[in-house]
């Protein structure tokens, strides 16, 4: 008879069950669960845990992550899709011979110019990017898109899509726009977006806090102005946004909650970066009433 | 799951990667309630997990031309949110103090315990005995034991062996056991917990 075993630690013992532990030393664990009580105990115990695991139910996705989900998922669709019309643009631009008058984007060919479609694509992703990122309200000036930069800061998605096409049907002159979101030195020098005292209040349920705040704020502009719903500001929140933007062009002006209470988030371009702020709902010009502040890097990227 | 009919997951990628711009919309809704659950298993943190699967959902568009097919587009999925959510961890652990504010709002923060849908104790306790595992342990354990993977699968979307997940799993498991055998005798009274009716008069 073989000298007695000392208890099995509960490590040893679920690197055993996880069988991690085998041949002769498995053997002996086998052999002195056999007869000890106390280590038996201990192996339901262990066996109990994996158990009481898998018996708890997998949570729900909340409704709430799904819109917010939905809404970059469409963000990231309305981007691609931008990018594939300048695309088909461009070819069009090809066949005319540079002629880069026309608005609209030209059907997709079949079996078009492969190389030059791949250079077209490489050149126009990131001026897409950009315009549909102005579409929720941010980040045009990065771009100078000549003549159409105007009316695409007022656009929708679809309407930031034909601005895409459109700059990308002027080829010649789009091929020197390299990494545009990477020279925020231009963001200042051209002024855009919406004018101090007409904005409208984008209504929002949102629960922003403040652990989350920078990334939360970046989803919320990349929102299509197409899907959100905005209202005439109150006096009061004219005031504050002015006094908060100090003469800084807004990107955005939204009811949110925040940590749980009522507030608004108000997001104006402050030089190379942008500053978001969270006003509690006494914020005026004479009170500068301010929950939460976070500095968004400029130009929005993936992670 | 999808239905009778319905494409699989690698032909909605290969679709999406064509252009289709309805096809990853369809995969991900497919998956997305078990990648919630790695994500907020992994981080313990309903508002961080949000943002993982964002950020994960986000990758996966932009890189579906990357897939080559070696795995099962569900180990891909949950390998790219697995990775978001530890990545999260690793920022979590060198972030800078925040902007300040005021009290009454940082007190608001404080007093708040992230997911209002938790009801149930054990639960409750599973949650709070997740959060003292090491990201590494936490992940495979949920992905094994919580999630129902198999040690296989679970090491292609940790990239990692399984004997790594083994012993990942068994080193929890170990430590996890002083926190929860208190829950093992009592575990189905907990499930059918229902408030009180009728009985006593007040």
């Amino acid at each position: 008879m073989r000298g007695q075993m000392t208890h099995l630690d509960t490590d040893v013992l679920a690197e055993f069950r996880a069988g991690l532990i085998t041949g002769r030393r498995g053997a002996r664990i086998t052999a002195h669960l056999g007869d000890c009580e106390r280590c038996t105990a201990l192996d339901e115990q262990l066996a109990g845990v994996r158990s009481l695991l898998a018996s708890v139910p997998v949570p729900a996705l909340p409704d709430s992550v799904a819109q917010r989900l939905d809404m970059a998922l469409a963000a990231e669709v309305a981007q691609r899709n931008a990018a594939q019309r300048g695309e088909a643009a461009l070819d069009q631009a090809e066949r005319a011979g540079g002629d880069g008058t026309r608005e609209s984007a030209a059907p997709r060919r079949p079996g078009g110019n492969r190389g030059f479609r791949l250079l077209a694509l490489r050149v126009l992703a990131p001026a897409a990017a950009v315009v549909v990122l102005a579409a929720g309200g941010y980040g045009l000036s990065q771009l100078d898109l000549g003549s159409t930069s105007s009316s695409a800061a007022s656009s929708t998605a679809g309407g930031a899509a034909r601005t895409a096409a459109s700059a990308a049907a002027g080829a010649e002159s789009a091929g020197h726009v390299n990494e545009p979101a990477a020279e925020p030195s231009k963001a200042g020098a051209v002024p855009r977006g919406i004018a101090r005292d007409d904005f409208s209040l984008v209504t929002g349920q949102r629960n922003l806090t403040r652990a989350n705040l920078a990334q939360q704020v970046r989803t919320l502009l990349l929102v299509p102005p197409s899907a959100r719903r905005t209202q005439t500001p109150p006096p009061q929140l004219r005031g504050c946004v002015a006094k908060l933007a100090d003469g800084h062009t807004l990107e955005l002006v939204e009811s949110v909650r925040f940590e749980g209470r009522p507030a608004t988030l108000v997001v104006a371009r402050t030089g190379v970066e942008d500053t978001a702020w969270i006003a509690a709902p006494d914020c005026s010009d004479t009170h500068r009433h301010v929950l939460a502040t976070a500095i968004l890097p400029s130009g929005i990227s993936g992670p | 799951m999808p239905d009778e009919g319905a494409p699989a997951d690698h032909e909605l990628l290969r679709r999406h990667v064509a252009g289709d711009a309805d096809a990853f919309g369809e995969l991900f809704r497919r998956h997305r309630d078990r990648l919630w659950a790695v994500a907020l298993r992994t981080l313990c943190d309903p508002d961080e997990a949000a943002d993982a699967l964002q950020d994960a959902m986000v990758s996966a568009f932009r890189r579906a031309a990357d897939f080559r097919g070696e795995s099962a587009v569900t180990t891909w999925l949950h390998r790219i949110v697995v990775n978001a959510s530890l990545d999260r961890l690793r920022r979590r652990a060198a972030r800078p103090a925040l902007s300040t504010g005021d009290e009454q709002a940082f007190e608001a923060l404080v007093a708040q315990d992230g997911d209002p849908a938790r009801t149930s104790d054990t639960r409750l306790d599973v949650d709070a005995a997740l959060r003292l595992l090491p990201p590494q342990q936490r992940a495979a354990l949920v992905l094994v034991d919580m999630l129902g993977f198999s040690v296989a699968d679970t090491a292609a979307i940790l990239d990692t062996s399984p004997g790594t997940v083994k012993s990942r799993c068994a080193r929890a498991r170990a430590r996890l056991l002083p926190h929860l055998a208190h829950l093992q005798g009592n575990r189905s009274a907990d499930q059918s917990v229902s408030p009180a009716q009728g009985g006593d008069t007040a």
